[in-house]
Order: C-alpha cells, then sequence, then structure tokens
C-alpha cells in the first residue's frame, strides 16, 4: 500500500529538481542576459537602486548627485549635471557598465550603509549613520571649464595640478563622452557606440595615453646632466648644423633646420631656450644611459604613478639596452625613440620643478564629508618621489623661465606672473607631431602664494594639423589655463 | 523533546520574519519602528498558540511541519511588506486568525485526532461543493460572488457597516474539506477499486461502477474551470483526484486515464477560452507579445536575472514591477532580492514539507490516516508545482496561490489548518 505513495513522491522530487535547475537556468545561466537586456527596465531607467553621495567640486559645483524615482522612493537615479566635462574623473556608476572613475575607488564612501550588509544593520541598531557620504574634490570648476573649452574638438589632454600638494585642479581628456548616456533609457546602445568610437573617448588621456614627450623630456635631460655634474647651464657645447650619431647613419637635426642660433659655440641654457635637439643629442650621450635612465625613474618613469584614478605608467628602456645603441641615447635624451609618457606624468615633472625637486602623490578627492556636511575625512599631502636635488630643480626653473620670457614658449607668458615651462613637438611616423607644453607659475613662489603645474598635449597637432608645434598649439591652451588660475581670464584669451 | 525543537526553530522563523522587516526598514530609511516588533510578535503568537496546542493534544505530533511553513510565511511575509506595507498588516490579522482556527481545529481534534473526521465525509463533500459554487451568487446578494482578473473564485461579504466587504476564496477551505472527503470515501472503497478482471491485453481496466467518483470528480474539476475560468485550482482539484485514487488503488491505469483527461481538457480549454490560449501563448512566446499577454512573465524573467546569486537586497530590487507579485508572482519577487540562494532555500523549504507529509502517509497504519497525509501533501506539492511551474516557464502560467508565502487570507488559513492535520495525523502512530 506505500509502494504508490513512494511513486508519488518520486515523482514530485523529480519535479522538484527541474524546478531547482528551472531557476538555475532563469537566475545564473540566462540571467546575465535579462538583467542587461534593454526592455528591462531596471536598465532602461538607469535606476542602481541604492543611493549614492553627492560630489561636487572644490568651488561647490555639483557633479554628481541621486535622485529619487518620483514613483518608487527606494530606486535612485544617478545623474551628472555638469555632462561630459567630468566624465573621466568623476566617471559614472551605472548598473549596465559598472563603477568607473571616482565613482568607483570611492564607492565605499558614496554608498548608503541602509541595506542588508551585516555592518550597515549594525551601524543603523547602534544608531550610527547610515546615511551615503558626500565627496569634496581638489578639481576647481571655472579652471576645469576653461581647460575644456581650450581644447575645443581638438584630441589631447591637459592635467593641472598643485605643485605642493598634488592636489589635481583640473583633468580634462578629449574626445569625451556624457555619463548621463550610460544611465538613460539608450544605455545599452550609447555604451556600444562609445565603445566602437575610433576617437576613443572612453579612454581617459590625461592618465592613461602614451606619448612619446619630445622636447619636454629635456627637463627630465638637463636634470641628469646636473645632478651628475656633467653640465651646468652655463657650459658651452658645439653648434653644428645637424648632429651626427656614431656608428649610423641618422642624424639629429633642430626643428628649422638651423644650427642652435650663432657662434660656433652655444650655452646649454640657449639650447634649452631654443630647443635644440643637436646640443641635447650631444648631452644625452655625455650624461650617459645610465645616469639618464636612472634620473627619469626618479621622475617617476617606470612606475605605475600611486594616483587614486589609477594610470599607466610612462616608459624609458633600461639602461642595459643602450650599450650597443649610442644613438638610442642622443634620441631618447630628446624624448624621441622609445620614451613614452603620460600627460600626468609630464604634469608631475614640471611640478617637481616647482617644488625643489619634490613630487608629491597626485590625489582627487579633498574631503569626504557625511549627511550633515561635517568633514570627517581631509586629504594628507603626500611625498612619492624626490625627482631631483633642489639646487638643479633651482637651475631648470630659471630655463623653463627662459623659454616662455623668450624663447619657444612665449605664447604661454600672462602679464605679471612669472610663469616656466617647456614646450615640445613629438614626431611621430606617418602622422602629424603631438604638441606638448608643460610648466608652472610663478616661480618662487612665497610659501602662501598659489602656485598650479600643468602638462598639455594636442594630439597629431590638433587642428593646425602637420604644421603644429608644441609653442604654437599647445602653449596658448597653457596660457588660457595660467590665466585662468590666476584670475586673469578673459573671454577673449 | 521534539516540541522543544519545534518551540525553537519556531522562535527563529518569527526572528527571521521580524528580522525581514527590519531590513526593509533599513532599505528605505525608516530604521527600526514598531512594525518590526508587531511582526515578531504576531508570528510568535499565532505560532505560539498553535505549538502550545501541540504540546497538549499531540505531543508525540511531527516537530517539523510548522517551522517549516512558519519559516515559508516569515519569508512570504517580508516581501509583502517590501512591496506594499498596507497588504502586510492585513496578512499579519490573517496569520493571527489563522493561528486562532488551527488551535481551535487542534482543540476540536483533541480526543480521537484526525479520525473523526472520516464520519462527516459526506458534510465535507456538500460544504466543498458548496463552497465552490459560491463565486457563482449574483452581484446583488449581500454574499455574492466577484471577478478577479478574468476568474471568478472570489466571494464577497458585504457587511452592514460603512462599504467594508469580507472577501474570500472558497477554493482554498473546499480543497482540505475534499482531501478529507476522498481520504474516507477511499478508505472504505479501496480494495474494491483495485480488484478487476477486466483487461485489454495487458492492462487492466478500472470496473465502471468504481470508475464512477473518478468522472464525477473530473466532471466538477471542469465545472469549476468552465463557470469561474479557474484553471489553477481546477487542475489542482483533478490532480489530487488521480493521485489519491492511485494511492488508494495503485492502479498506474488511474494515472494514464488522468493524464489524457487532462490533456484532452487542456486542448479543449485551450480552443474554448481566449483567455487560456492567451496563457499558452504567452508562456511559448513571452517576448513576442511583450506590452500585453507576455508582460507578466517577462517582467518575473527580468527580476529572477537581475537577482543573480544573492539578490539585490531587501528593499533594493524592483520586484514592484511584476504584476501580481505579492500574490502568485511571489517567488520572483523572492528572487529577486533575495537571489538565487533564497529561490533554493525556498524549494528546499517545500521539498522538505512534502518529504515530512509523504514519510507521515508512509508509517501510517491506519488506511484513513495513509489516505488523509497522502492527499494533504499532495495538495501542497501540486499547488507549489503549479505556480512555481508557471513563475519558471515550465508550465503555463495558472493562477493559484503559493503556500505560506502568497498574499491572502483564505489561502494561508486553509494551508495552516491542513499542516495541523498532517501534525495530528502523525501523533497516534508514534505510540
Amino acid at each position: 500500500m506505500n509502494r504508490p505513495i513512494r511513486v508519488l513522491a518520486m515523482g514530485i522530487f523529480s519535479v522538484f529538481a527541474l524546478l531547482v535547475a528551472a531557476v538555475t537556468y532563469h537566475q545564473v545561466i540566462v540571467g546575465p542576459e535579462y538583467r542587461d537586456d534593454p526592455r528591462n527596465v531596471r536598465v532602461a531607467t538607469g535606476i542602481t537602486g541604492r543611493e549614492r553621495g553627492t560630489i561636487i567640486t572644490a568651488d561647490g559645483v555639483v557633479v554628481a548627485v541621486s535622485e529619487a524615482d518620483p514613483n518608487d522612493p527606494l530606486s535612485f537615479r544617478r545623474q551628472y549635471p555638469e555632462e561630459a566635462l567630468y566624465g573621466h574623473t568623476v566617471g559614472y556608476s551605472t548598473l549596465l557598465f559598472g563603477n568607473h572613475g571616482v565613482e568607483a575607488f570611492r564607492s565605499d564612501d558614496l554608498v548608503s550603509n541602509r541595506d542588508a550588509t551585516i555592518s550597515g544593520v549594525i551601524a543603523a541598531l547602534l544608531g550610527g549613520d547610515v546615511r551615503p557620504k558626500g565627496l569634496r574634490l581638489t578639481i576647481e570648476h571655472n579652471l576645469q571649464t576653461a581647460a575644456r573649452e581650450a581644447l575645443g574638438d581638438q584630441r589631447g589632454a591637459i592635467v593641472a595640478l598643485d605643485p605642493e600638494t598634488g592636489a589635481v585642479l583640473a583633468m580634462v581628456s578629449t574626445p569625451d563622452f556624457d555619463p548621463n548616456s550610460l544611465v538613460g533609457a539608450a544605455a545599452a546602445a550609447a555604451g556600444d557606440s562609445l565603445t566602437d568610437d575610433p576617437g576613443e573617448p572612453l579612454l581617459n588621456r590625461a592618465t592613461e595615453a602614451l606619448y612619446p614627450p619630445g622636447s619636454t623630456f629635456k627637463v627630465i635631460t638637463s636634470s641628469a646632466a646636473f645632478e651628475s655634474g656633467v653640465a651646468s647651464t652655463g657650459t658651452a657645447f658645439p653648434n653644428p648644423v645637424e648632429l651626427e650619431l656614431p656608428g649610423s647613419t641618422a642624424t639629429i637635426s633642430n626643428f628649422n633646420g638651423q644650427a642652435c642660433g650663432p657662434g660656433a659655440e652655444v650655452p646649454l641654457s640657449t639650447a634649452f631656450i631654443n630647443s635644440c635637439n643637436t646640443i641635447f643629442g650631444m648631452l644625452g650621450m655625455e650624461v650617459g644611459a645610465e645616469q639618464l635612465v636612472g634620473t627619469a625613474e626618479s621622475y617617476g618613469f617606470n612606475s605605475e604613478i600611486p594616483f587614486e584614478l589609477g594610470s599607466t605608467a610612462s616608459s624609458i628602456p633600461p639602461a642595459a639596452s643602450f650599450e650597443v645603441d649610442e644613438p638610442g641615447v642622443a634620441q631618447s635624451a630628446i624624448g624621441q625613440r622609445d620614451v613614452r609618457a603620460t600627460p600626468l606624468q609630464m604634469a608631475l615633472a614640471a611640478a617637481a620643478v616647482a617644488n625643489n625637486g619634490e613630487i608629491m602623490v597626485p590625489y582627487l578627492v579633498d574631503e569626504v564629508f557625511n549627511a550633515e556636511g561635517v568633514v570627517e575625512e581631509s586629504a594628507e599631502p603626500v611625498v612619492w618621489l624626490r625627482a631631483t636635488t633642489p639646487s638643479a630643480a633651482d637651475a631648470l626653473a630659471d630655463l623653463m623661465e627662459g623659454v616662455v620670457t623668450s624663447g619657444t614658449g612665449r605664447r604661454a607668458s600672462v602679464p605679471g606672473i612669472r610663469v616656466a615651462g617647456k614646450t615640445g613637438t613629438a614626431e611621430v611616423p606617418d602622422a602629424s607631431p603631438h604638441a606638448w607644453f608643460i610648466g608652472f607659475g610663478p616661480v618662487a613662489a612665497g610659501p602662501e602664494d598659489p602656485q598650479i603645474a600643468l602638462a598639455v598635449v594636442v594630439e597629431s597637432g590638433g587642428d593646425a594639423g602637420e604644421a603644429a608645434t608644441g609653442g604654437t598649439v599647445a602653449a596658448p591652451i597653457a596660457q588660457t589655463v595660467f590665466q585662468e588660475f590666476f584670475g586673469l581670464g578673459q573671454e577673449d584669451g | 523533546m521534539t516540541r522543544n525543537a519545534e518551540a525553537a526553530l519556531l522562535a527563529a522563523a518569527a526572528i527571521v520574519a521580524a528580522m525581514g522587516v527590519a531590513l526593509v526598514n533599513f532599505a528605505t530609511g525608516a530604521g527600526l519602528d514598531a512594525q518590526v516588533a508587531l511582526t515578531f510578535l504576531v508570528f510568535g503568537v499565532s505560532f505560539g498558540s498553535i505549538h502550545m496546542a501541540l504540546r497538549r493534544w499531540a505531543p508525540e505530533g511531527n516537530p517539523y511541519l510548522f517551522p517549516i511553513a512558519a519559516f515559508l510565511s516569515a519569508i512570504g511575509f517580508t516581501e509583502i511588506y517590501r512591496l506594499d506595507a498596507g497588504l502586510a498588516s492585513i496578512q499579519r490579522w490573517s496569520l493571527l486568525l489563522a493561528g486562532a482556527v488551527t488551535t481551535a481545529v487542534l482543540l476540536f481534534l483533541r480526543d480521537e485526532g484526525v479520525v473523526v473526521l472520516r464520519r462527516y465525509r459526506y458534510l465535507f463533500l456538500a460544504t466543498a461543493v458548496l463552497l465552490l459554487l459560491l463565486p457563482l451568487l449574483p452581484e446583488t446578494w449581500a454574499l455574492h460572488g466577484a471577478e478577479v482578473n478574468g476568474s471568478r473564485l472570489w466571494v464577497r461579504l458585504e457587511l452592514p457597516m460603512g462599504n467594508r466587504a469580507l472577501s474570500f476564496q472558497p477554493g482554498e477551505i473546499a480543497k482540505v474539506l475534499l482531501t478529507i472527503f476522498l481520504a474516507s470515501y477511499l478508505a472504505d472503497r479501496h480494495v474494491a477499486m483495485a480488484q478487476t478482471d477486466r483487461r485489454i491485453g495487458r492492462i487492466r481496466l478500472p470496473e465502471p461502477r468504481q470508475l464512477g467518483p473518478l468522472l464525477i470528480a473530473a466532471g466538477a474539476s471542469f465545472a469549476v474551470l468552465i463557470y469561474q475560468r479557474d484553471l489553477g485550482a481546477s487542475l489542482l482539484l483533478f490532480t489530487l483526484f488521480l493521485a489519491m485514487v492511485y494511492v488508494a488503488t495503485g492502479r498506474a491505469a488511474y494515472l494514464v486515464t488522468g493524464a489524457a483527461l487532462i490533456a484532452a481538457g487542456g486542448y479543449f480549454a485551450h480552443r474554448a477560452f481566449d483567455h487560456v490560449q492567451r496563457r499558452v501563448f504567452a508562456w511559448l512566446h513571452p517576448f513576442d507579445d511583450f506590452a500585453d499577454s507576455g508582460y507578466q512573465i517577462v517582467q518575473s524573467m527580468f527580476a529572477m536575472g537581475s537577482g543573480s546569486l544573492t539578490g539585490s537586497g531587501l528593499g533594493l530590487g524592483r520586484p514592484d514591477l511584476i504584476p501580481a507579485a505579492s500574490t502568485d508572482f511571489i517567488f520572483a519577487s523572492v528572487a529577486e532580492e533575495m537571489g538565487f540562494a533564497g529561490s533554493i532555500a525556498v524549494l528546499v523549504a517545500y521539498a522538505l514539507l512534502v518529504a515530512a507529509g509523504l514519510g507521515i502517509a508512509i508509517r501510517s497504519r491506519d488506511v484513513f490516516r495513509k489516505f488523509l497525509a497522502a492527499g494533504l501533501t499532495i495538495v501542497i506539492a501540486v499547488q507549489a508545482i503549479l505556480i512555481l511551474g508557471g513563475v519558471l516557464r515550465l508550465l503555463p502560467v495558472t493562477g493559484i496561490t503559493l503556500p505560506f508565502m502568497s498574499y491572502g487570507g483564505s489561502s494561508l488559513l486553509a494551508n495552516m489548518v491542513l499542516v495541523a492535520l498532517l501534525v495530528r495525523a502523525s501523533h497516534g502512530e508514534r505510540t
């Protein structure tokens, strides 16, 4: 009499096994597909379901905020009122594409603890504040806006930071993207088109793109020469029209195809101010690979910068690789060959000169504040590297000021402010050169004076194309940023 | 003593419900409020009174059935509370009522146990038939039927004071009464029904005279289907008849004949009723009519998919997007917010419930108790399978509640009484 019951039991349990299989299918196997289906309202409305804290700039402009869904007060939609301006730095928090930028690395602060996590429950039981925290960035909104406008629709990047603290004051990468498009109704399609765009709008060129630094690298070559005592600013060098490289048919010539000014010999200062490749090629070989690579590494090359947003390491080949390649040393000394740098790295090089040879760890988040607006955590500036000696930094500052007052960087000058800089026109095969400017101001700032160091890159010469140079394309952009920073911003400037 | 284990497990279930409410509150920002304490209190009082009744009148009864029921109720209640706090407060009253009625049933059965029910079989049959016919009462009467979502399976009693109405689903109560009737009827007739000499080839055919009740049962089920358009209830009742006759006779022929009748009935229903056609179409091609007939099933699929392994967290998903999220589709709501882990926990709980119930049937020496325990367990199993199969797209959706978890007082009351009968049936056999 129990046999039919046992048969039924087997039948029922077989069906339960089928149910378990079906649940596994729906939740685990095809679950991700349903989750990302554009018809799934959870995706389409960009509702992440969680409240996140507000992010504001140093001067209080709201750049990311969560707004409650009017139909469901439990659900929040992330909004970015400044649209593309902070796309690469603040990033985004979306259901479909996850978190990126500040939204990703400061997610722990930004999320509400009003949830099912054990720590959240304990905090709530103990009467703790479970509301999400807000962040104040180091970025100045007006500077960021001016930098973005100065680049226009050219591809490139600008990094500006406070050399004394490492606080990032502006960080722009173009082309950019609007993070709102990744939480909107057409998020999936918008994400696809951004990924497929040949201009790579999702790439943060300021921290991730590697460019040959060109003549801006002469700051590091000079630094190596000063530290090792191979040369000083007054050391005289022969002045050929063309530098023949040993054991090779290759030559190095200057930008205009001429010798480095009049006379049979020129001092290093003149060569720096006029950016003469011939003489820096010679200097590089005199300094030697060992010292050149060592100095570059003390400026941060071949290391990942400990920056919250993450960054690609800038690179210079190891000294050993130059043992049988002396021409390579000369070419590396002028920032060509296999030397590659991110705009952030070169901004830090300028900052090192401004800050007596020390490089601070760059950072983006100045303060964490709670829902009442009370600051709970403030950034503490931290030294990252000693790039060079204070005396070498002083000498470099003088040279760089000369570049802006009477050399290739004149178009970066700002009336009444002692601006220093170095231009670069980085040659690339089969394309227009990248236009560089790195610099800082004011030179010899007092302890209370605000200071800024920056790097500007305009990819492939921008609008100027083949005719572009660092001095004509990048320096004017740097000038706009300096003017804005020193409160001299003009509508036509 | 086993009852101590029961007490501990019931307390754990009450804590699960209270903590669930607390988690929803944290997500909404409400924090700790009276809802948490109230929920704990209601679970405590309702299951506590049943527990005390069992200590007194069925101390040897199975100690795991009510804890499993309480656990499922707690999970369901949490999700109902997350979806609509108003529904949850009604559900709390239902829990109290179900606890009281179940205690009363145990009190009624205190001396003789479930066997006392065997005597009243025709009273139960008549009451069940009457209950099933109640929804057909005209709307103008104080006690009348009401149509919800194209199915006429509700009864509403207009109360004299104000515009209030008391509604209930008589089918839920009827299923328990019919199970008692069938167990009693089959306990008397199973020997005769199993004996037959008619054969076609190797298949032994049942006597037509013995087949009578089965055909009447099938007819009644189809009548319910036709007049009330209640696909789920008719399938449940018919499957119950078939399974119980099979348990009583051991004849696979009944199952085969029944399966053929279900297939024929399904085909007929599909041809005759638009709403059945729509449901079958939505089952097979949910995305083809995404905005209309496929909407519910697609929303449920999106909810389950979005839940993934550990779920969105209570109060942090969007189960409110699923039509009937707190009743028929409560499982999809739980799957979204508690994830695959929560879904599996629920499925395992039902499997344990069925295993314990069939275990009681197998151990019972008394035929009536055996059939009653088997029948009651089959009701729970079939009901869970019908609606879970619908939500998980193994079957077309048939509107029926998920035992213990769905919002609804009639369903909760009927299932609690059902479990009480199972536990009481297991008491006598242990001595």
